[in-house]
């Protein structure tokens, strides 16, 4: 199979924003063709944008034309709007990859985006509760919360982790978000003591365990190997992909603490690569919750299972630690603006490879990364490994 | 939440007349206390939700079969904050992941008859069937007393 470089990247502002859905797209991709040389919109010929409800959450559906006429591209090879909820924006990349690992296309944009702060935030919150299997499950007010806050009580009586542990995560990447402009909490305090006196979303979740709803957008350019250095000297070259789905109503799940689907999408990620969990020096994790952070740890090889709360307050997941996890920020302090997400922590491996990101959330000589989004109940799990060198 | 009062695209609760469904015989036996599923007659698979083709072996003879109406909370929260549109009202509500008897079924659902703060796993829970608005009919689970 052909090579294929990441060879640019852009973002919106993320957070509460006073923009439209076609306004974030417009702001992401102009950050895009600013910061990639000799990018000209004609030698585009594929578009993938990630959006996992467009129709609830702007009204509009058909939007890959829409995105098209705003960022003036004309498609001649692929043309379409990838859903995969959560992991829309990733599984957006995987499918430029493919289609550029293959041949049938060379110069392929990638745009992801997600306007979640609607006049109502009932009807947002009502676009949430049909990710899960709605007849069954969302018609008792299964959403993502209430279902991670079960997740975090099993594993927090199976294996004795502590809330402290979970705001730990919190803390860590809202620290990141500190100094990262993009961020929905880059100039917000936050503190663990103001974690764990803030109110219960879904217990034992508080509002500082969970994610935002955001407003934003991505944007990255991925080209096959011969002329990704026609626009950047430092890619981060896609080595390896992996998705695993497993279930989707939640009596159908095999596990709540374990999950078995990320440990088979991690396994498969590692051999595609020839790599392992220790070769990894940089990873973007799906953090919706403070916990998910925790059993992503164990899921995808940093830890043994049950030791993820002990991972975070080691500090093994911080700068200086055996694995740098979200320096971004994560979801918890960039927001979770749904199918942008995935997109972002592209473009942060493309800046952490190339050096342009803070100092303060750099991780020096990283040459491996990996990107995880988890999706619905976690019941699927979509992966990405990166390597800055060729 | 009825379809009555809202729209089809903004109602949780799934159709059950057998003009639009068909495992409208699901909720002619809730209407009368009892919690079915489909089982295949090939494999001998349970499945949950009721389905119209097993997705373990594909076959299509299926059989109607009762689930225990009793069971152990498996784990458990409530909802404080982000509830959606049509469930405002239910600040504060329980739901969780009940052990149906001694199946391998955890079915989750809302949780009626205490606060969360008066909750533990492994707590028994029966069924409960309720009455929607515009003549359908639901399940949840209530606390044993
Ligand atoms: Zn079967």
């Amino acid at each position: 199979m052909r090579k294929v470089a990441l060879v640019g990247g852009g973002l919106s502002t993320w957070g509460v924003r006073s923009a439209t859905w076609g306004e974030l797209v417009q702001e992401a991709g102009s950050q895009l063709f600013a910061t990639t040389r000799n990018l000209d919109a004609k030698s585009i010929d594929s578009l993938f944008v990630g959006a996992a409800q467009p129709e609830r959450l702007a009204f509009q559906s058909h939007v890959a034309p829409m995105v098209a006429e705003l960022l003036g591209v004309k498609p001649s090879r692929f043309i379409r709007r990838v859903e995969l909820a959560c992991a829309s924006g990733q599984t957006a990349i995987h499918d430029a990859y493919a289609a550029i690992a293959s041949g049938l296309s060379d110069v392929a944009l990638v745009v992801g985006i997600e306007k979640m702060n609607l006049p109502s935030m009932p009807e947002a919150t009502t676009a949430m509760a049909n990710v899960l299997d709605r007849a069954w499950d969302g018609v008792h007010g299964g959403t993502a919360p209430p279902f991670f806050a079960m997740v975090a009580q099993r594993h927090m009586l199976e294996y004795g982790t502590t809330a402290e542990q979970m705001a730990a995560v919190s803390v860590k990447n809202h620290r990141f978000a500190n100094s990262n402009p993009t961020a929905q909490f880059y100039s917000k305090t936050f503190s663990k003591e103001k974690l764990l006196s803030g109110p219960f979303v879904s217990p034992p979740l508080r509002i500082g365990d969970c994610s935002s709803m955001t407003d934003g957008a991505g944007a990255v350019l991925l080209v096959g190997e011969e002329l990704a250095k026609n626009y950047t000297d430092t890619p981060a070259w896609v080595v390896a992909t992996s998705q695993y789905s497993d279930f989707h109503n939640l009596a159908n799940m095999p596990s709540l603490t374990d999950w078995v689907g990320l440990r088979k999408a991690a396994h498969d990620l590692y051999a595609r690569g020839r790599t392992e969990p220790t070769q990894i020096s940089l990873a973007e994790v799906h953090d919706c919750f403070t916990i998910s952070e925790i059993v992503e740890y164990e899921g995808l090889g940093f830890c043994p299972k049950g030791e993820g709360g002990r991972f975070v307050s080691d500090g093994q997941s911080d700068l200086g630690g055996q694995v740098v996890v979200n320096p971004r920020g994560g979801l918890l302090g960039c927001g979770h603006p749904l199918g942008a997400t995935g997109v972002g922590q592209a473009v942060e491996v493309l800046g952490q490879f190339q050096s342009t990101v803070a100092g303060s959330r750099l991780v020096k000589g990283a040459t491996q990364a990996l990107t995880h989004n988890l999706s619905g109940s976690a019941n699927v799990h979509t992966l990405t490994l990166y390597r800055r060198a060729n | 939440m009825s379809s009555a009062t809202r729209p089809y695209l903004l109602d949780f609760y799934p159709l059950e007349d057998e003009k639009y469904t068909r495992i409208a015989p699901f909720f002619i036996h809730l209407r009368a206390g009892r919690l079915t599923t489909t089982k295949c007659e090939r494999d001998g698979s349970v499945h949950w939700p009721p389905r119209v083709a097993c997705p373990n072996c594909h076959g299509t003879q299926l059989a109607w079969v009762d689930l225990p109406r009793s069971g152990r909370l498996y784990a458990f929260s409530a909802l404080y904050l982000g509830l959606p549109l049509g469930m405002e009202q239910d600040a504060g509500a329980v739901v969780g992941l009940v052990e149906l008897g001694d199946t391998h079924i955890k079915i989750f659902s809302r949780i009626t008859g205490r606060k969360y703060e008066e909750i533990h796993i492994g707590d028994a829970v029966e069924l409960e069937t309720f009455d929607i608005d515009d003549g359908r009919v639901f399940y949840r689970f209530k606390f044993k007393v």
